[in-house]
Order: C-alpha cells, then structure tokens, then sequence
C-alpha cells in the first residue's frame, strides 16, 4: 500500500491517521464524517502526492518540498478547548487592512480563540470552531461531502483535518460589514497544517469575507494545506478576497470547492504576493443550479524562486449561468507562474454564457509562465471564450513615460500598477483596493532588478 | 426549428461518398508483428542492411511504450499483432504510361475523382499514386528530374538516394518519439520521398494520394521531404478510403526539414471512411508529423482539413531552430456521427524572432467530438518569439462537443504570445438576417460555414481548395453545404 516509501511526509499522515483513529477526539464524531475520512485516506493512500505526471502538477514539482521533514499539526487538539497558539503580533498588524471598517478574527495555525474584534457579531451569523462543529451531530453532515476526485492534496485534508473555522449565514440575514479572518501559520518546527473550512450561506443571504494569509518566517517550514468549502445557497451573494503574503519557508497549498445554488452570485478575488515558496490554489466553482453568475479575478506577483500555480475549474453544471474569469500575473526575477483555466459545460448547461482571460507581463529574463486554458463544451447553445497572452512592457508605453520625465524604475512600478488595476478595480472595498496596491508598490521596487 | 433539425439529421446519417472496394490481386503479409515481419518487410523491398537494423530499433522501442492515455477520448482497443503489415499489388509493374495500368485501378481513381489523365491535363500535378503501400505509378518525374527535384517513393530514394534518406531519416521523428511512430519506424511499407536542390524553385504541386484498401492492412506510410537553401516546394496529401467494418489503423510519419531559407507548405484533405452513423468501422488515423526549420529565415507551413476517419489524431508541428523561421498551422476539422478529433499543433520556439501562427476551426455535429490540444513553448534563447493562436469551435447539434486544451509555456521575457479561443453555435439570428435575403436555411448555414472555414480554405493551392469546398460540401451538405 505504501505508494511512496521514500516520502517521509508519507509515512508521517499515515502515521497520523492511525493515532487520530484511535484517539478520543475522532470517536465523538459521527459514525458517517469516520466513514468520510476513511474513504478519503484510502484514496489519498492510492494517490500518494503528486508527481509532474499528474496533468493537474504537469509544471508544479513539489518534490523538492516534500524531501523536507514534517510532523502532522493538530492531531491532538481536543475538542471543545481549541487553543491558539503564541503567535507573533506583528504578523496581525501586517495583515489588518487600514480604515477597513470589518469583523476581525484570527485564526492561528487554523485553530481559532473565538475572539471578534470589531465585534459584536451581528444577527444571522454564527463562527464556530472546526474542532467543535465536527462534533456536533447537527453539522457534522457539512463535512462528510466526499467529492474530491483524484485531489491530492483535498483527499489528505478530508481524511485528517482536526480543526478551522464553520460560518453560517442565516436566510435572508444581510452581513453588512465585512468578515476580517487572518489565517496566521507560525510553529516552531516543521509542521503540516491542514485547515478545513466550511460556510453555510443561507437563502438571500449576503457575506463578504476578506481572507489573509500570514507566516512567521524562519528556519522552520511550515506547509497549510487548507481546503475551503463554500455552500451559497439560493439567492445568496457572497464577496470573497484572499490575499496571500506569507513569508518565506511556507507551502500553501489551498483547495477551494464553491458549490452555488438558483441565482446565487459568487465573487472571488485571490491575490498572491511574494513570499511563499510555493503557492497553489485550486479554485473549483459548481454551478449546480441554474441562473447563477460568478466571477473568478485573480492576481499573481511571484518573486525570487517562487512558484505560484492557480487551477481553476468552472463547472457549469445546469442553463442559464454565467461565469467570467480575468488572472492576471506578473513575474520576478526567477518566479514561475502557472495558470490553468478549465470550463466545463455539461449537456445540460445550454445558454451558458462562460468568459475566461489570463494575461502574464514576464519581467524578467529567468521568469517562466505555464499556461493552460482549457474549455471542455457538450453543449451547442453556448457562448465560451478564453485567451491566453504573455508579453512584456510595451516599449511604447515605456519611452511615452520616460520622454515625460519618469525614471525607468517608476515607469515600469507604473506600468505593473497599471496591469494590475484590471483585477484590483473590481473589489468592492476601496480601503482593501488601497492595501493591495500598497502591497503591490511595495513588491516591485524591492524585488526587480 | 424542425428545419433545422432536418439539417442536422441530414448531415449525421449522411452516407460516405466514397466507400467501395477494389478488387486488385493483393500481395499480403501473414499478420502479426516480430522481428521477422520486419525482416520479411525488409527483405521484400530489397532494403540495405542498416535500414533493417533501423527498423528492429523501432520494433525494439515499440515493443518499451505504452499506449497513451492521456488523450481526450476513449481508445479503442488495439491488436497489433491482428494486424498485417505488408501488402502490395501482387505483380508489381512500372508503368511508362497510363495504358499498361489496371484498368480497375483507374476505375478506383475515376470514382474519387481524380483520374490520372485528367490530372496530368490539370495545372502542373505531379501524382504519385500510392496504391495500398507501393507507388504504382509517378507521373511528371521527367519534367522535375531536368531541375534536380527527386520525386518517388520512399522505396525508390532508399535505393537511389540512400546517402540522403540515411542522413535525414528520422532526424526530426526519432524512431522512438511516441509508440505509433515507433510502429511506424519498425514497420513502414512506403512512401514518398522528396528533395528539392539549392535555390530550387518546386515550378508544381507535388501530390500523393493515399489509399487504404486490403482489409486488415494497416497503413504506414512514411514521407520525407527536405528542402534545401533557398528552395520552395507545396506538397500535397490527400486521402480517400473504402467502405470496411473492421477498424483499420493508419500510422504514418511524415518529417519535412527546411534548410535555410527554404519554405516547405504541406497541405492535406483527409477523408477516410469515418464509419457508418454508430461508429463503426471507421479508420484510426494517428499520424506523428513534424517539421524542423533548421536553417534562418526557413517556413513551414502545414495546412489540413480533415473530414473523414472516426478518430483522427495528429498534431502537425514545427521546430523553429533557425533564428527568423517562421511556423504555420491551418486547421479544419469537421466531425459528425460519432467521429472524434484530437487535433492541434505544437510550435517550438527555439530561435531567435521565430514567429508562429495557428488557426484552428472545429466543426463539431451529431455526436462528433472535437479537441484543439496544441503547444507553443517559447525556449529561453527565443528572444523577441512571436505566436498567434486562434481556435474557434462550431457546434450544431446538442450531443456533440467542442474541447480545447491549449499549453502554453514561455521561458523568455521578450517573448509574445496570444491565444484565443471561442466556442458558439450558428447564431439564429445570422440565419434570420440570410432567410431575410431569401436563402433558405440549408444555404445560409453553408455559407456560413464555408465563410467560417474560408481563413483556412484560403491557404490551400487553388486544385485543393477546390476539393477541400467539395468535401466540406459533402461532408456537411447532404443539407448543408
């Protein structure tokens, strides 16, 4: 069964699994959510990680990270007390966004105090910690949805996760002010964090959720391999941003499935800064009913060696939806970029409108981008694009901007800023649009040469 | 609607024109495929020791492969060693004219269309027949021997030419490149071979065409063509197959070297039997092509409609080498039934300002399934590369399906590439504005679809394009076209 004997991470989950099995803290969950996590080890078992002969990791190679050593985090937190961790302030003061006038939470390590800053909640929405909501017989069912096909990474999370955080939506309650959730990762020595995420978006509902994560950096490595599952139920919108500044040292590995109901609208904003060494988002949107809208806007800055791999899958399930897709990616110094798109239309999905566009300014000489749209059509009454471009700065617009007296560096600074307006422009907040471009400012001048 | 309808049930039942069989006293090997099948292959054509050691390395990398799986459909299941690999016309005359061919086989070609004396009245073709395996006749050789062009079969070079076949054979399709190639390098029966000097100017269309006709024979052709400095020749393929109900399988490799400043255009129709209205029956063609601009400011151009087998898989390519050199793909692809088409190209961007172009047109209906699957990789020292790529699918019909997996990998800052890709049906109202202007249904989704192909059609020499619209025709009309 040990499909990859040389993996010491490897032999660490199975390990890990076996003691949840036999811990307490596993045997108060229902008997389905243990079924749940057997069928997915099993399959992860048979999977093993992947290797570049998967399609899905054919230009992400992830042996180079797994030859370091890792101890399963989590594993032993006891239900009903999740303890936070020590973590460094900073790191929260480097992830608030400024005059953001939001709910604040943090979550450390994927374990969450129950603290709210900002606070109080108002009505209609409810935060419980992962490491309670699994235990409790009313919710369990959230997790036990058993879908992940052949994802690695979102097999090994179903079968081990221990802890996160559970958001319900009431029907018809409208969250007016945003959600702050600071996903902070810090340990003292090489650790697999494995996150799961659950929200619950009732009928007419409204959420607006801004997500950062954050990393202590240091000699020790820290891999979050999260997976996110976002349930917009009939009529409900929901505005989801993720910013991802993690420090040097860290793997993100990060499913997301967002499952939409009747005219439901889902917005999501990934920007991806330097940092991380590896960074891949898997971002998979089913439309399972129909008359629903959805827009994907991703941004991707990857500097030093950094690898960043966005996966999209646009799933139109059933007629009359729309979905519209903009990733745009700029690449540093020896960064790699990858991006693919993938939408579906099934049989049934006629009059689907489905719009994809991924556009990568190279910056620099060593800087290499992989791209892979892809559009998979059965059925004939549909509208469906994408296109692809990689370039450079147009020498044009460079020599416009210097023959006006800006310095190359602040031309090109301009020039990316510029790019980039294409995907910040869409959020909704303008303090959060701010902070990126900030974010962004602050990435270029120090990382290009 | 019902109209509409009609026209797509039209084109899915539509019965394949050209399916019959001829009946020619055939020189068949025994099936199955070991080393001594090669021999016997080998021996039968007179073949030099080391093409034979040549292709025992093919056999020995066929025999380590295994069949893809990644390719966007379902592989039928495949017997190599049901399967013969040698068959030629029994008594294996030379022709000095048209009067000592058997008068059947000129029935053959006259029933698709394209007979021999005709086509010598035609503008300047050169046809060389390939009968099942062995070219039975070459038309023009005369005329291209006084410029130095060789123009015969793959057979004939190997004897005449070996210096040339053995520098160039399999330098840009190694025999151990993928496992139909492999196949192809072991077991090839012939083909055509084609060189044109320095400074040559091709004053013609060379033409093959290609005909599968024993049962249970696989075909495996192999074709060559190396054009020197500063020359240019347009080569023609073209495919017709009879009515058959067991599969038949078509490997063929073709290898086109362009040195510098020379311009090579291949342009192919293909139209296999595709099976009847369940699928059944119909040719696999599987087919590695590939070119290599090896020398600067060299082209290749690859132009290709294909209308016919019920899986066609091929991803004409070109190696951009030389700095300058330039790459095209034209691509029409049309399926119906339950045809399948996993077609596209791979443009590698080796050389400086090398510059690629792609335009892929699918026409999916019935329950025909199309894929573009295409590569453009831009190397690290492909400063200032350039691609295009544009792929656009047509659905009529809801079972049918229209796929397209474009990679595009880039290792160069200075390096521009642009995809795009769009899939829709035939707008109603662009079939209301037509029936406003009196054009009935049937003719307004012809011009629609011919004005949709036309970027492509254009590229073809003037004698193709005319059968490429027939076949279009054919192919969609019935109804349609």
């Amino acid at each position: 069964m040990t499909q990859q004997p040389a993996i010491p991470l490897f032999e660490e989950v199975v390990n890990g699994y076996n003691n949840l099995s036999a811990s307490g803290s596993a045997g108060q969950e229902s008997s389905d959510l243990r079924r749940a996590r057997q069928t997915a080890f099993d399959k992860f078992r048979l999977l093993g990680f992947p290797t570049i002969k998967n399609e899905d990791w054919k230009y992400t190679n992830i042996n180079r990270f797994l030859k370091e050593d890792f101890a399963l985090d989590g594993i032993v937190a006891e239900a009903g007390a999740p303890v936070a961790a020590a973590y460094p302030k900073s790191l929260v003061e480097k992830a608030a966004i400024p005059e953001l006038d939001c709910y604040q939470l943090v979550l450390v390590n994927g374990a969450w105090s129950g603290e709210v800053k900002g606070g109080p909640l108002p009505k209609g929405i409810h935060l419980l910690s992962v490491a309670a909501a699994r235990q409790d017989p009313a919710l369990s069912a959230w997790f036990e949805k058993a879908e992940w096909g052949n994802q690695h990474f979102a097999t090994l999370n179903a079968a081990l996760f221990t802890n996160g955080l559970f958001i319900r939506v009431d029907a018809g309650a409208a969250i007016e002010k945003p959600l702050h959730v600071i996903h902070v990762f810090t340990s003292d020595r090489n650790v697999l964090v494995q996150p799961r995420h659950v929200w619950v978006v009732g009928k007419n509902a409204e959420l607006s959720v801004i997500e950062s994560v954050v990393s202590s950096s240091g000699d020790t490595k820290i891999w979050a391999n999260s997976l996110s599952e976002i349930n917009v139920q009939t009529d409900a919108k929901v505005d989801h941003v993720v910013i991802q500044v993690s420090a040097p040292g860290t793997r993100l590995v990060h499913h997301t499935t967002v499952r939409q109901k009747k005219q439901s609208l889902y917005n999501n904003y990934t920007f991806t800064l330097p940092g991380a060494e590896l960074v891949r988002n898997d971002l998979q949107a089913r439309l399972e009913e129909d008359h629903t809208e959805t827009h994907l806007y991703g941004l991707y800055l990857a500097a030093g060696q950094q690898l960043i791999d966005n996966h999209t899958l646009v799933d139109h399930q059933k007629p009359h939806c729309f979905s519209n897709e903009l990733y745009k990616g700029v690449l540093l110094e020896e960064s790699t970029g990858v991006f693919n798109g993938k939408v579906y239309v099934h049989q049934d999905a006629q009059k689907t409108n489905a719009f994809q566009q991924n556009n990568n300014l190279v910056i620099s000489k060593k800087a290499t981008i992989d791209s892979k749209p892809e559009l998979e059509i059965f059925a004939d009454d549909v509208k469906c694009s994408h296109g692809s471009t990689v370039g450079q700065f147009s020498e044009e617009a460079l020599f416009y901007l210097q023959a006006r007296g800006i310095g190359e560096a602040s031309a090109k600074a301009l020039l990316i800023n510029a790019f980039a307006f294409d995907v910040t422009e869409k959020l909704k907040y303008p303090a959060v649009e701010t902070y990126i471009n900030d974010l962004i400012s602050h990435h270029i001048p120090v990382a290009h040469a | 609607m019902g109209n509409d309808n009609e026209i797509i049930d039209n084109i899915a039942n539509k019965e394949y024109e050209f399916g019959f069989v001829t009946d020619i006293e055939m020189d068949v090997a025994p099936a199955g495929l070991n080393e001594d099948t090669i021999r016997y292959i080998s021996a039968k054509k007179n073949e030099p020791e080391w093409l034979l050691e040549w292709r025992l390395k093919g056999l020995q990398a066929f025999r380590k492969q295994q069949l893809p799986t990644w390719q966007n459909f379902e592989m039928p299941e495949i017997d190599f060693q049901k399967i013969s690999y040698y068959a030629a016309p029994k008594s294996k005359p030379k022709y000095d004219s048209l009067d000592q061919v058997d008068p059947e086989l000129l029935a053959t070609f006259e029933k698709l269309g394209i007979p021999l004396n005709e086509q010598k009245a035609l503008a300047g073709v050169a046809v060389d027949v390939v009968f099942d395996s062995v070219s039975v006749t070459t038309t023009y050789k005369e005329k291209l021997k006084e410029l130095g062009i060789i123009f015969c079969s793959f057979g004939e070079a190997v004897k005449e030419h070996p210096e040339l076949v053995k520098k160039y054979v399999g330098s840009v399709v190694p025999h151990s490149d993928n496992i139909f190639a492999a196949l192809n390098a072991a077991a090839f029966s012939d083909g055509s071979f084609v060189y044109i000097p320095k400074g040559v100017r091709c004053p013609m269309e060379l033409s093959t065409y290609f005909r599968i006709n024993t049962e249970n024979t696989g075909q495996f052709e192999r074709t060559l063509i190396i054009a020197d400095e500063g020359s240019y020749v347009s080569y023609l393929e073209g495919c017709t197959a009879p009515m058959r109900d067991e599969n038949q399988l078509h490997a063929a490799v073709v290898e086109l070297i362009a040195l510098g400043n020379a311009e090579i255009k291949y342009s192919t129709v293909q139209n296999w039997y595709p099976g009847d209205k369940d699928g059944k029956g119909g040719i696999y063609n599987f087919v590695t092509k590939r070119g290599i601009c090896k020398g600067e400011n060299s082209k290749i151009s690859w132009t290709q409609v294909e209308t016919g087998s019920s899986i066609t898989w091929k991803y004409p390519s070109v190696i951009l080498q030389g700095d300058n050199s330039t790459g095209e793909f034209y691509s029409v692809a049309v399926t119906r039934n339950k045809q399948i088409a996993d077609t596209g190209t791979k443009m590698y961007h080796i050389g400086r300002n090398t510059r690629s172009r792609i335009i892929s047109k699918g026409i999916s209906a019935g329950e025909g399934q199309n894929s573009y699957r295409g590569l453009v990789q831009v190397g690290p020292k492909a400063d200032s590369a350039r691609n295009f790529t544009q792929c656009d699918s047509l659905l009529i019909g809801d079972r049918c399906g229209a796929h397209t997996f474009p990679y595009i990998e880039s290792k160069n800052n200075t390096a521009t590439v642009e995809h795009e890709a769009t899939t829709s049906k035939i707008g109603e109202d662009q079939i209301f504005y037509l029936n406003q202007r009196g054009i009935d249904s049937e003719k307004a989704v012809a011009l629609i679809i011919n004005g949709y192909a036309k970027e492509v059609l254009n590229q073809l020499p003037m004698e193709f394009a005319v059968e490429a619209q027939k076949l279009l025709s054919i192919t969609l009309e019935g109804s349609v076209g």
